[in-house]
């Protein structure tokens, strides 16, 4: 019987963190990061964005503070956001290991991603995207959902790991 | 704000002085180890407290994470946001 071992999509070594994804994986994230960029830099009232510019003031009697808190912060979360896509860009290309702060870049970009794919897809506490049909229209985005929790949940314990 | 139009109150006063809360409240989209490891990263906690506050806003759907001046609040509900972390803050009760 051939001896076959898993290997996690990401892995701590002394030295940094290895992507073990494969070709087509790789390609996959770094596409998902194109389009990410591709919405941030677009209308800011798309409401698959809802997700990426919560409110801070959630009392009605601080309105007045929420809404200057969005006018002022908002173009500051595009461009933290935008900076941390380039970081994953530019180390997803080149040859490992990548460092700490690009790997934050990364578990903040992914999860950019699925709250993008969960406004999309509606995702609340009803409907949960691990228990998806595949005879559901969108199976193949939940798919793609479920492919990067699975990626960010190895890379916050790859991240964890002391 | 134009002259005459708003009337301070006393409760704006007072409210003045009081702290203020962030809150990290529970969604369905962020991963539990995600929480608490953006928790320990952002302010200092140890994993033990991290993964408290993370099953508290599990559980009772939301949980207090900082404190203190509007400003230090507003940075911290914004470097939560920048994880995506749906944070808010309101002065303590």
């Amino acid at each position: 019987m051939a001896r076959w071992q898993f290997r996690p999509p990401v892995e701590r070594y002394r030295d940094g963190f290895r992507i073990n994804l494969d070709r087509e994986e790789r390609d996959l994230v770094v596409r998902l990061m194109r389009e990410l960029r591709g919405l941030l830099l677009g209308s800011s009232d798309n409401p698959l964005l809802v997700r990426l510019f919560p409110t801070a003031y959630h009392l009605p009697e601080h309105a007045a503070h929420d809404e200057e808190y969005q006018r002022l912060m908002r173009e500051e979360i595009v461009a933290s956001r935008l900076s941390g896509i380039d970081t994953v860009e530019t180390a997803l290309q080149e040859p490992p290991p990548l460092s700490e702060a690009e790997m934050m870049a990364l578990v903040q970009a992914v999860n950019g991603v699925r709250l993008v794919m969960a406004a999309a897809l509606d995702v609340d506490e009803d409907h949960d995207p691990d228990d998806i049909d595949d005879d559901d229209p969108q199976a193949a985005d939940y798919h793609l959902y479920a492919f990067l929790s699975w990626l960010l949940e190895w890379s916050v314990r790859a991240l964890a790991t002391p | 704000m134009p002259l005459g139009v708003a009337e301070p109150s006393l409760d704006e006063d007072v409210a003045t002085d009081r702290p203020w809360v962030v809150l990290v409240w529970n969604d369905p989209v962020n991963l539990m180890s995600y929480v608490t490891y953006v928790l320990q990263k952002l302010f200092g906690y140890s994993f033990e407290k991290a993964t408290e506050l993370m099953l508290q806003v599990h559980h009772d759907g939301k949980a207090v994470v900082s404190s203190g001046a509007r400003e230090k609040a507003e940075i911290d509900v914004f470097r939560l946001h920048e994880f995506g972390l749906w944070a808010t803050m309101q002065q303590d009760d």
